[in-house]
């Protein structure tokens, strides 16, 4: 007859702190794991602006990042952003370039798409309808989330690549065409897949969907 | 040996990017802000550290005191300023480097005009007896690099005695000497006789200095009337 052993109170004790210590590490792993966790996703319909017709949405991974455009400070890139997002060309394009808390870059439509992706290559892509002038006149400040066209070293040479700043960046202005700025989900943008011993990124992140608003 | 290599790769792939907003821009390393709020919009920088450029960086110039850069910086801007914003932009100049003992194959040199990146680097330390003019020399490179078909060497070769000819480069020719001439003959300097585009520089940092022998020499007068109508040409309202 085999006689039932009760467990003692201090096995009772080892055993309960077993089982929390396995709940927590099994927490902190899902949290570690989901980037997004504790990031914002702002949803454009809750939220009323004063030109709607000038608000674009970029969904990321972890939400949407919602952009002004001023067509005031840049009608030209303004009006070549508009068409890109309109005939939806930033779809799945990668976050090709991204410094940690200062820049992220993305748009290469020829080297950048998902499936397509060029690493010999990318940054160099361009969108097939040419380039466009540099708008450098007008008193645009590049403070955080401020959108602008990325270009080559000389000027008149911008095309479908933009960036973000996700921080101020005084000399950047009167050096590249703005677009707009961030109004909401920089958060966003703070997790886009980063490396640290390089501006570009190997297996990067990549736009879901950039549209209008209306 | 593959130990050593060994930790070298490690230390350069556990190195961080330092993403500085100024190596991004002019791709010169080593560079902080020195003043960005000037009048007419120029912004300088200084070498924090040396710092080596090119291809075969064999341009180098090093860091300065910053009692020499505060003094120098005075004299500079106040030079600069004589420029205005709006000709600047025409010549495509936005960004001035000062450092100190700069050289190209370690030759040294006043100033490195680029005017695709939009920037003068200036040596800080070159011969006070020139210093200021030659900012004015350096600068006429950039106006001359952003307006070359303005700035016909052909033409201006026209102006000099037909027996005279310039040397292949400025640095292949042991004429270097910056001093005003008494007797011009046709130059400013020695230095002006090497290349006929650092003969219109010499040219273009007398006039702005209203150093001016012209007057009884009639090839400096054709070069000096040339300098200007072309500046007019670039900016109507610019003034000498």
């Amino acid at each position: 007859m085999i006689k039932k052993v009760k467990a003692s109170k201090s096995e009772k004790i080892i055993f309960t702190l077993l089982i929390i210590l396995g709940i927590f590490f099994l927490t902190s792993f899902l949290i570690i794991r989901d980037k997004c966790l504790f990031v914002k996703n702002f949803n454009p319909k809750k939220i009323e602006f004063k030109n709607p017709q000038n608000i674009v949405i970029l969904n990321a991974q972890c939400g949407n990042v919602i952009i002004e455009l001023y067509p005031n400070v840049s009608p030209n890139a303004v009006k070549r952003f508009k068409y890109l997002i309109k005939s939806n060309a930033y779809d799945d394009i990668a976050f090709h370039r991204v410094i940690e808390n200062k820049l992220i870059q993305t748009g290469d439509l020829e080297f950048g798409k998902k499936n397509k992706l060029d690493y010999a290559k990318i940054g160099t892509g361009k969108s097939g309808l040419g380039t466009i002038k540099s708008e450098l006149d007008g008193e645009f400040k590049y403070t955080k989330g401020s959108v602008g066209l990325a270009r080559t070293f000389e000027n008149d040479t911008e095309d479908s690549q933009f960036f973000i700043i996700l921080q101020d960046e005084p000399l950047f202005k009167g050096e590249y065409t703005p677009v707009g700025k961030v109004l909401y989900g920089l958060e966003v943008l703070k997790k886009i897949k980063y490396l640290n011993n390089s501006e570009y990124v190997l297996r990067p992140d990549f736009i879901n969907t950039f549209k209008m608003m209306n | 040996m593959r130990l050593i290599r060994l930790i070298l790769l490690t230390f350069v792939f556990i190195l961080p990017v330092k993403a500085n907003t100024i190596y991004q821009l002019i791709k010169i390393p080593n560079l902080e802000i020195y003043e960005l709020n000037s009048p007419n919009k120029l912004k300088y920088f200084y070498a924090s550290k040396p710092f080596r450029l090119g291809v075969e960086k064999n341009i180098v110039c090093f860091n300065s005191d910053k009692k020499i850069l505060k003094q120098k910086y005075q004299i500079i801007n106040k030079n600069l300023n004589k420029y205005s914003a709006s000709f600047l932009k025409k010549i495509n100049l936005k960004y001035i480097v000062l450092c100190e003992n700069l050289s190209i194959s370690g030759i040294n040199t006043a100033g490195i005009p680029d005017n695709i990146m939009k920037t003068l680097i200036l040596d800080i330390k070159f011969d006070e007896k020139y210093f200021e003019r030659v900012i004015h020399h350096e600068l006429f490179h950039i106006i001359n690099d952003s307006n070359k078909s303005v700035f016909s060497t052909e033409e201006w070769s026209k102006f000099n005695n037909k027996d005279f000819k310039y040397a292949e480069c400025s640095t292949c020719t042991k004429k270097l000497g910056l001093d005003t001439y008494i007797n011009t003959n046709g130059f400013f300097t020695e230095y002006s006789q090497s290349t006929a585009s650092e003969d219109m520089a010499e040219v273009f940092s007398h006039l702005i200095f209203k150093i001016s022998e012209s007057k009884d020499d009639p090839i400096l007068k054709k070069k000096e009337i040339f300098i200007k109508d072309n500046i007019l040409k670039i900016d109507n309202n610019f003034r000498f």
